[in-house]
Formats: structure tokens, C-alpha cells, sequence
């Protein structure tokens, strides 16, 4: 439980030094981060690469709320994910409506599903928690497999691909990469700003104290069910708007965006990165994503390269990439 | 940053030389990726790892093959073909996102490749909504469907339904019985749905299916089950490793005592992995067995040429798609006289070709290459003559169009 006890002295340093670089950091997350998306696609090799780096990156940002911020290791957030996905995918394909539509119905029915699973499961705690929402996430899975006519089964749903949009009254070619960056860079920088006003607010703090001591929290007058049920439909619901994204990125849905592997990685990212910090997630997302598309186009060994770092970082830097960088600043 | 941690460090630690290094490791690619401005460029996308690995890198050495023979002779009007090979990792997303940078970042004419129903369909929607020809070289019936079809869609591989039209023909005879253990996946699916059709079509009843999830390991509690449904046939439907895993259990448990095991695809590789005993007398079909060279000159060519580029190893059936997937679309584009998408689709479409395995052109309708269907026999390890002389040829169903679906039961227009 590295995650519950890092994000703290990283806090208490950066309170005893409000000036330092770690405070104006936190202060300008929203802007800065927003500012490191708009520069992502002309940094990495590929521009399909930064749409990834933005979806996963949000999908992880939405997963560290519950794990890095609520401390409730979750297993099953590719249900979420996936929902959001094919919702959009069949509200176009099967519906033929409007693609803002589509990603409002994708966003809630992702949702909707996230307050489903939470209520089942949010009584658990530990390792019964995990497993709950894994099996529920798996639930979510077959529902898909079985239901071909709706997902395409096995095959993936495919047949809903947006070429043109209209954003404000301005059509925009939606194939073309660098258009299709920006545009669902605009979700993703809405997500991020909600997330931060979300962790700012005073109900950031009361799931911080949940994570911290939950006894305590309840004594205090939290009513401890509801607000982690909160906590997990609102990393959901962005988990569901990362999944509309990847939906009109690649056209396509792939059967295989709700396995139980989705979920793993969503949590690999995270860890990487840095659970328990806002950017720490869009670099584990960046860091995870960019080592796979480089080194695979090297050698089809990459998975030993790419192994070997994780155990790396596992061993000689816990906190993740961006934890660890944050604790270096605030003077150890 | 460095000097900030070399004023907190005396000397360098392990850990700021390791995230050196591994920064190092992660910046180096953006030099190696500028390419020629004229080359032709074929997008390769193939899963060179995971369970499907060994056909992949078939496919991948018989395609360079195929590239190194037509630069041999001069390239595509003048020009240099060039074969950007990508792992798609048996992943329909990360199979889309790599034909994206194909196509956006590498600028590929054309895209070749796939081994998985899903990750074929995936690939086709990429390049179909961006009008990028597609050559599919793995089975699939649904991408000869109107529903997943586009002019820019073609598919070399055989499809389930040819395939099982044939095996079924040379193995099921009125009144067999006929048990299936089929992989629950697509592939599997449309295998199952063939075999079926054909059965129904000759005469043949079937006697229980039991479907076993994709990859499994283990197949020894569907054996009690399929060996009390007393069939004269087995029919085996899955691929990859799963195919030598299964035969393998099926033997074990004296199930080809009793019935013929028969598969969709007998598959090269797996069969080499194996060895000849478990397999013997298991009959399935197949696009290419090299073998054929003593029929065939056009398969001579590329068997011979193949040896002398790999040490005297022989290509396998679904490195041969690789080959005619690519070959095929090379030729369109010399007779197109460049990469021309529209030029090149009509080429592919009037183009009759033998590259390796007779006669094969492309359907008008659904773009399907018609092409002849082996149905081979697994050889016992006395009948061998050498470590690759593995099947005998049962028969050879010659290219037609009687074989596939017709054009209006596919949704296209009469």
C-alpha cells in the first residue's frame, strides 16, 4: 500500500515550502498540463500515439481519483472504459446520431454503469474490493460477447467511423490527425480542469481522509459509503468519457478494450507514474505507451525491455516517475 | 535538472544513471525514422508476439521475400519497394493505431497483413475510411460481407467458408458422425458455421459441439465428453497453438482410434511443433503446402527462392499469404505504373496472377481471391521422406468461383 502513505510528505513538504517549485506546480496544474498536451503531438513520433497518451493518460487521471486519492484499488475500470465506448459506437452506428450526442450518451451510460458496480461493491474493502470489481468488470465482458448483434462480438464494433464534424459552426476533417488531437484534446483539458476544482474542493479533502484513516473520517461525520460511492462514479464517468474518445479515435471497438488486461493496465499506468499526484498519471500513461510503440518497432523482444523497466522502477522508484520527481523537489 | 541532483549527490547514483539510460533509450528513435521520398512504402502490421507468433514471422519473411524479388527486378516503376513491418501484438486497438501511423506518419501506399478475424476488420476500417488499399491475408467471411466491404478491401487469405467446403467434401460422407470442439472466437465461429453448411450439404449429422475458450491449455475434460458422443469424425476448429495443443490431448485420450480427426486448417508450424505422431492421419486444408513444387512451376520459383534467402528452410502455408498478399499487390501496382489508389484497384481487380500456387484473381464483387483449396493429410513419421516432408496432398480443389458465397447472399447488388 506504497500509494496510500506516498503522496503525503510529498504534501507536507510543499506546504512547509509554499514557494518552491512543487507549490507553483500544484497552483498551475490545470494551464500546465494543458499546455504539455498541446505540445504532445509534435513531440512524440506519432500523432495516432498522442491521441493514445491522451485517452489513457485521462483514463488513468480518472482511475487515480479512486486509487491514488480514495485509496480503493479498483480491478475492473475497463467496464467503464468499454461502456463509454460502445455507447458511443452504437449511438452513431446503430442510431446515426450526431457525434456530441453520441459522447453525452456514452459519458452517462458509463456513468450510470459506474454507479451500478459501485453500489455492489463499495462495502467491500482491500483485496475483496478488487475482486468484486473484477468480476463485475468480467460480467460487463461477456454481456458484450453475447450480445453480437448489438457489439459485434468477437469481431469488435466497427461501422461508425466520423470523417467530418462541425464544432461551433466549423466543419472539421475529422481523419486528419492533428484536428482529431485537438478537438478531443478539449474533452480531455475539461476533465482535467474538473478533476483538479474536484480535488481542490472540500470533498477532495474528505476522500483524502478516507484514504488516510477511514475510522476517523467516519467519526468525523463522513458518511464514508457515500462519498466513496461518489468518488467511484465520478473516476467512472471519466473513465467513460476517455472511452468515447478512444471510440471516435480509432472507429473501431474492440471486444478487447473490456478485458480484464485493460484494467491491469490502466493500474500499471498509474503505479508508473505516480498514484496519489495529479500528473503522475499522463506520464505513467506517456512513459508506458511510448516504450511499447518505440521499442516494438525495434525488436519483437520488447516485452523483455519493456518488463525489465518496470521491475526498475518498481524496485528503485516506487512512488512512480512523477512521485519521485515531486519528492526530489520538495527537498526530500 | 542534472546539476540540481549532482548538488544533492556527491557523485552520480544508481538510480540517475539508470533513468539516464533509459531516457537515452527512449529519445534514440526519432532519428532513425526519416524515410525516402519516392520508395513505395507497404504497411505491414502482423502479430509477432503473442500466441499467433510463428505464422507471423512466416508471413513477415515470406513478404520481404516478396519485396526483394520485385526490387530485383527493378521495383514499382522505377521505384524502390520498401516493407514497414509493425507488431500488432493479436490487438484489434493497437492493430488500428499502428495502421494510423502507417498511414499518417509513414505514408504507406498500401497496407498488407493481419493474422486474426477481429484485427483484419479493425485494419479495414481504418484504411477504408481513409481510402488506403488493404490486403487481407488471414481467414476471415465477414470482411467479404457488404457490410465490412469497400473497394479498397481485398482479401488473399481463403475464407472459412471455401476452406471447410473442401475439407468437408474429401472427409464427411452421408450418415458420419460428426463431433466439433471449436475455438470460442470468430475464427472458430465461422469455421463451426462452414462445416456445418457442408454437412448439411452431403449428408453428414452432427453429434454434439463443445466450444473451449481461446488459448486454453488444457483440453482433457472436453475429451470424456467428446469421446461419449461416439463420433467417426472429430473436427477440430481452432488455430495457432491451440490446434497443436488439442490434437496433441485428443491422442493422448485414443480419440483418433476411433474417428478421423479433421481440421479446418492443418497447419505447418504447429504440426513442426508437434511432431509426426500425434498428428498422423489428421486431415485439414490449406492455401499452400511447398510440396506443391512438383506440380506446380510457379511454386517452384518461390520455394527455390525462398531457400536460397533462408538457408534451405521451406516457406509454411501462411508465410505463403505474405508472399502472394504482397506479391499480388506489387504486381497491380506495376501495371498501374505506380501508387496511384484508384489505378491500383482496378489493376488488382483484372489482375489473373500465379505466384506461387496456380492460377488466382480477384472476385469483382467482394474483392476475394479465388484460388485453389489443398486438403492434406498428416504423413506418419515411416512415410516421411525428409523433416519437412509432413503431408500428403489428398486433393486439390481447383479455383473457383462455385466455392464461395455468391455475390447477392454476400448483400451485394445483382
Amino acid at each position: 500500500m506504497t500509494s496510500q502513505s506516498s503522496p503525503l510528505p510529498v504534501m507536507a513538504a510543499a506546504a512547509a515550502r509554499p514557494a518552491g517549485l512543487v507549490a507553483t506546480l500544484t497552483a498551475w496544474r490545470v494551464p500546465l498540463t494543458i499546455l504539455a498536451l498541446c505540445l504532445l503531438p509534435w513531440v512524440l513520433p506519432s500523432k495516432a500515439l498522442a491521441v493514445n497518451v491522451l485517452i489513457y493518460g485521462l483514463i488513468a487521471v480518472g482511475y487515480n481519483l479512486l486509487f491514488g486519492y480514495t485509496g480503493l484499488l479498483s480491478f475492473g475500470h475497463a467496464a467503464f472504459f468499454g461502456a463509454g465506448a460502445y455507447a458511443t459506437g452504437i449511438a452513431i452506428g446503430q442510431f446515426g446520431l450526431p457525434w456530441f450526442v453520441a459522447v453525452a450518451l456514452g459519458v452517462v451510460f458509463g456513468g450510470a454503469l459506474a454507479v451500478v458496480i459501485g453500489l455492489l461493491s463499495i462495502r467491500t474493502r482491500g483485496i475483496y474490493f478488487s475482486m468484486v470489481t473484477l468480476a463485475l468488470s468480467q460480467l460487463v465482458y461477456y454481456a458484450a460477447l453475447q450480445a453480437s448483434s448489438w457489439t459485434g462480438g468477437e469481431n469488435g464494433l466497427r461501422g461508425f467511423t466520423v470523417a467530418k464534424i462541425s464544432l461551433f459552426g466549423v466543419a472539421v476533417d475529422f481523419l486528419n490527425p492533428v484536428a482529431k488531437y485537438y478537438v478531443l484534446m478539449i474533452f480531455a483539458a475539461l476533465a482535467l480542469w474538473l478533476v483538479s476544482r474536484i480535488l481542490n474542493s472540500p470533498f477532495g479533502a474528505a476522500i483524502e481522509a478516507i484514504r488516510e484513516n477511514e475510522t476517523r473520517a467516519r467519526a468525523c461525520g463522513y458518511d464514508v459509503e457515500r462519498t466513496k460511492l461518489l468518488s467511484f462514479t465520478l473516476s467512472g464517468l471519466i473513465c467513460a468519457l476517455a472511452g468515447t474518445m478512444s471510440a471516435l479515435h480509432l472507429a473501431i471497438v474492440p471486444l478487447d478494450t473490456l478485458h480484464y488486461h485493460t484494467s491491469g493496465m490502466i493500474v500499471m499506468m498509474t503505479l508508473l507514474g505516480g498514484a496519489g499526484s495529479f500528473f503522475g498519471p499522463f506520464v505513467g500513461a506517456l512513459a508506458f505507451l511510448l516504450m511499447e510503440d518505440v521499442i516494438s518497432l525495434w525488436t519483437s523482444h520488447w516485452q523483455i525491455v519493456v518488463g525489465s523497466v518496470f521491475i526498475l522502477f518498481v524496485l528503485f522508484l516506487p512512488k512512480g516517475i512523477w512521485g519521485t520527481a515531486l519528492s526530489w523537489r520538495a527537498g526530500r | 535538472m542534472t546539476t540540481m541532483i549532482n548538488s544533492r549527490f556527491p557523485s552520480p547514483s544508481r538510480r540517475t544513471v539508470l533513468m539516464a539510460a533509459g531516457a537515452s533509450l527512449v529519445a534514440a528513435p526519432w532519428v532513425a525514422n526519416a524515410q525516402g521520398a519516392d520508395t513505395v512504402r507497404i504497411g505491414f502490421p502482423t502479430p509477432l508476439t503473442g500466441p499467433f507468433a510463428a505464422e507471423a514471422r512466416d508471413q513477415v519473411r515470406s513478404a520481404e521475400l516478396a519485396v526483394k524479388l520485385i526490387n530485383d527486378k527493378g521495383g514499382v516503376a522505377g521505384r524502390k519497394v520498401e516493407l514497414l513491418v509493425r507488431d500488432d501484438k493479436l490487438n484489434a486497438g493497437e492493430a488500428a493505431t499502428r495502421t494510423l501511423e502507417l498511414i499518417e506518419k509513414d505514408k504507406a501506399h498500401a497496407i498488407v497483413g493481419a493474422l486474426s478475424s477481429a484485427v483484419q476488420l479493425a485494419v479495414n476500417e481504418v484504411t477504408r475510411a481513409r481510402g488506403v488499399i488493404y490486403v487481407s491475408i488471414s481467414q476471415s467471411d465477414t470482411i467479404n460481407e457488404v457490410k465490412d466491404f469497400s473497394r479498397f478491401t481485398f482479401h488473399e487469405a481463403l475464407n472459412p467458408h471455401m476452406t471447410t467446403a473442401a475439407v468437408a467434401k474429401h472427409t464427411f460422407k452421408r450418415g458420419s458422425k460428426v463431433a466439433y470442439l471449436v475455438a470460442d472466437y470468430a475464427y472458430g465461429h465461422e469455421m463451426l458455421r462452414g462445416f456445418k453448411r457442408a454437412q448439411a450439404a452431403l449428408g453428414a449429422e452432427s453429434v454434439g459441439e463443445i466450444l473451449h475458450p481461446f488459448g486454453a491449455p488444457d483440453y482433457s475434460t472436453f475429451m470424456p465428453r467428446l469421446r461419449a458422443m461416439r463420433p467417426d469424425i472429430l473436427c477440430i476448429a481452432n488455430f495457432g497453438r491451440d490446434q497443436a495443443n488439442s490434437i496433441k490431448q485428443a491422442v493422448d485420450f485414443g480419440m483418433n482410434r476411433n474417428a478421423r480427426i479433421v481440421v479446418p486448417v492443418l497447419l505447418h508450424n504447429q504440426r513442426l511443433a508437434i511432431g509426426p505422431d500425434a498428428f498422423a492421419g489428421v486431415v485439414g486444408g490449406a492455401n499452400y503446402y511447398w510440396g506443391l513444387e512438383q506440380s506446380i512451376p510457379s511454386a517452384k520459383a518461390f520455394n527455390d527462392a525462398f531457400r536460397a534467402a533462408h538457408g534451405g528452410a521451406v516457406p509454411t502455408d501462411y508465410g505463403a499469404y505474405g508472399f502472394t498478399g504482397v506479391y499480388s499487390l506489387l504486381l497491380a501496382m506495376q501495371a498501374a505504373g505506380g501508387t496511384d489508389t484508384d489505378k491500383v484497384v482496378a489493376a488488382l481487380e483484372e489482375l489473373k496472377y500465379d505466384v506461387a500456387k496456380g492460377a488466382q484473381s480477384y472476385r469483382k464483387c467482394d474483392h476475394q481471391s479465388m484460388q485453389s483449396v489443398l486438403v492434406l493429410e498428416s504423413k506418419k513419421r515411416a512415410d516421411m521422406k525428409g523433416d519437412a516432408d509432413l503431408f500428403n496432398v489428398l486433393a486439390t480443389e481447383p479455383a473457383s468461383e462455385t466455392m464461395l458465397r455468391t455475390c447477392s447472399e454476400l448483400g451485394f447488388p445483382a
